[in-house]
């Protein structure tokens, strides 16, 4: 506990956030018995204290985020120097499965929810389904050596050791074994992202955002004709949509009351190409990319990590 | 020596009765707090106005849309004017997780300005109603429950369950009314 608490640099009684649903108070000392348990690295203080600032947001929503019949988790990116000081993965398998502190840090952060803010199925929390991602967290990072473009948090305004807390629901694949050219990439990407039951098509959300890895072979491909990502974001938001005659008859009038229906009679599966959040991780075997849906409103968060 | 350490967290101290009763209806603004989910309290808070203002109170109603960034700024901003002009809320509908949290919230804040406030769940959501409510300080926050599943019925059957459950409605709210009493008797 005692290297946990000097690590953290912050004394133990220090409030970090009120955590919902139960409102109680995460302290410093709080986080830092909990990362014990977990088996967290005593140097994570500094990004379990960080992230749980980041979650304590409002954009971010924390208190229907715990409570959702949604499947969501908040998923913790990592940018910055404090990657590999970590060990946090980015490469082959870094969403699951890679040896690492990922696991320990992100089971740290769930226990948190449990014991500190009180998310518990059945109780305060009304997931029907959970997510893996519930169990051990989702901890990875962005692949900045092999990233064409500017790492995802220092886009977001934030320079060097970042977090960046996304609500995620869950991971999937995007496996393509035909395109060769950066629209090729990128249309399959957006037209996998854009299936009906995704949170951004929900008309119960005034807006929301999605997130895409690109592992850095297409990454290469993508960036020779889209240098600038903001491109990159036009490109797979314009991709990223459904026809309205897509839905059955009864879809229509409570999409077209959200003004969602575009002239050319598509809707979009987030408002704006901002919307879109677009980074590099995953190994280099190519092949894939990975999707990981947005929930309810939540707004992604970005903060520094300070030691 | 071995110590244990906590590594929960507590919870706030409670108030456990439902603050004031509505009284009478006439001349008095409701404020009706809906949502952009539940087309079946759309539903419910209609036939529920209707019935309000013919005991001569004035309804106001405000919709619950985005409430993160600045669209939630926003919506803050408007609902504490909509509980500022209010002299009771009606607040809904907990009919999943997240909306339950934002209903009872919500609810907690108008409970919070000193006037009646009832909030309004489906049976599936009433455990996490008052799970929330008491972990956010007021356990003894009115909650009318409506049954559940609710919105996929069709409408004359959500305006049937509106009209039968208005009276218990009222009773659960503290009005004292001609209908009220009429139903209490």
């Amino acid at each position: 506990m005692q290297d946990f608490l000097v690590r953290g640099g912050r004394f133990p009684d220090e409030l970090i956030a009120h955590l919902p649903p139960l409102k109680t108070e995460c302290t410093v000392e709080k986080i830092a018995i909990n990362a014990v348990m977990a088996g967290a690295p005593p140097e994570s203080m500094p990004l379990l204290i960080a992230a749980i600032e980041a979650m304590a947001d409002p954009k971010f929503d924390l208190a229907g985020l715990n409570a959702t019949t949604g499947s969501v988790v908040p998923a913790v990116i990592v940018n910055g120097p404090v990657r590999n000081k970590l060990g946090i993965p980015y490469q082959a398998g870094c969403l699951g499965g890679v040896a690492g502190s990922a696991a320990g840090i992100g089971r740290a952060l769930r226990l948190i929810m449990r014991n500190v803010a009180g998310q518990l199925i059945d109780s305060t929390s009304q997931s029907v389904y959970g997510t893996p991602g519930r169990v051990a967290g989702i901890v990875f990072g962005e692949w900045e050596e092999r990233s064409p473009w500017a790492p995802l948090a220092e886009r977001r305004g934030v320079k060097g050791d970042a977090v960046t807390v996304y609500g995620a629901m869950g991971t999937a694949n995007i496996c393509d074994v035909v395109a060769d050219s950066a629209e090729g990439f990128l249309e399959i990407i957006a037209k996998s992202m854009a299936y009906p039951g995704a949170n951004g098509f929900l008309t119960s959300s005034a807006f929301s955002e999605t997130l895409c890895a690109i592992n850095p072979v297409w990454a290469e491909v993508i960036a020779r004709q889209f240098p600038d990502m903001r491109d990159v974001q036009a490109f797979l938001w314009d991709k990223c949509a459904l026809p309205i005659d897509w839905w059955r008859p009864e879809y229509r009038k409570p999409i077209e009351a959200l003004g969602r229906i575009k002239a050319d009679g598509r809707v979009h599966l987030v408002p704006t190409s901002d919307d879109v959040l677009v980074m590099v991780a995953g190994g280099l075997g190519g092949l894939h990319a990975a999707m990981l849906h947005s929930w309810g409103t939540c707004l992604t968060v970005t903060r520094a990590i300070s030691e | 020596m071995t110590i244990v350490l906590d590594p929960t967290a507590g919870s706030n101290a409670d108030i456990a009765t439902p603050g004031p009763d509505a009284g009478p209806l006439a001349g008095k603004r409701v404020a009706i707090r809906i949502d952009m989910l539940w087309r079946s309290w759309d539903w419910v808070s209609q036939i529920w106005a209707e019935e309000l203002r013919a005991e001569g109170a004035q309804v106001e109603f405000w919709r619950s849309c985005g409430r993160t960034g600045e669209e939630g700024r926003v919506a803050a901003e408007e609902y504490a004017a909509v509980l500022a002009r209010a002299d009771m809320a009606i607040v809904g509908l907990g009919n999943c997780g997240s909306c339950t949290s934002w209903t009872i919230a919500d609810a907690l804040q108008a409970a919070a300005t000193g006037i009646p406030t009832i909030a309004v769940a489906t049976a599936h959501f009433e455990a996490l109603a008052k799970n929330l409510a008491r972990r956010g300080g007021r356990s003894g926050l009115r909650l009318h429950i409506l049954p559940y599943p609710l919105d996929i019925l069709p409408r004359s059957e959500v305006d049937d369950i509106a009209r039968n459950q208005y009276r218990s409605f009222l009773r659960d709210f503290g009005v004292r009314s001609g209908l009220a009493q009429l139903s209490a008797a």
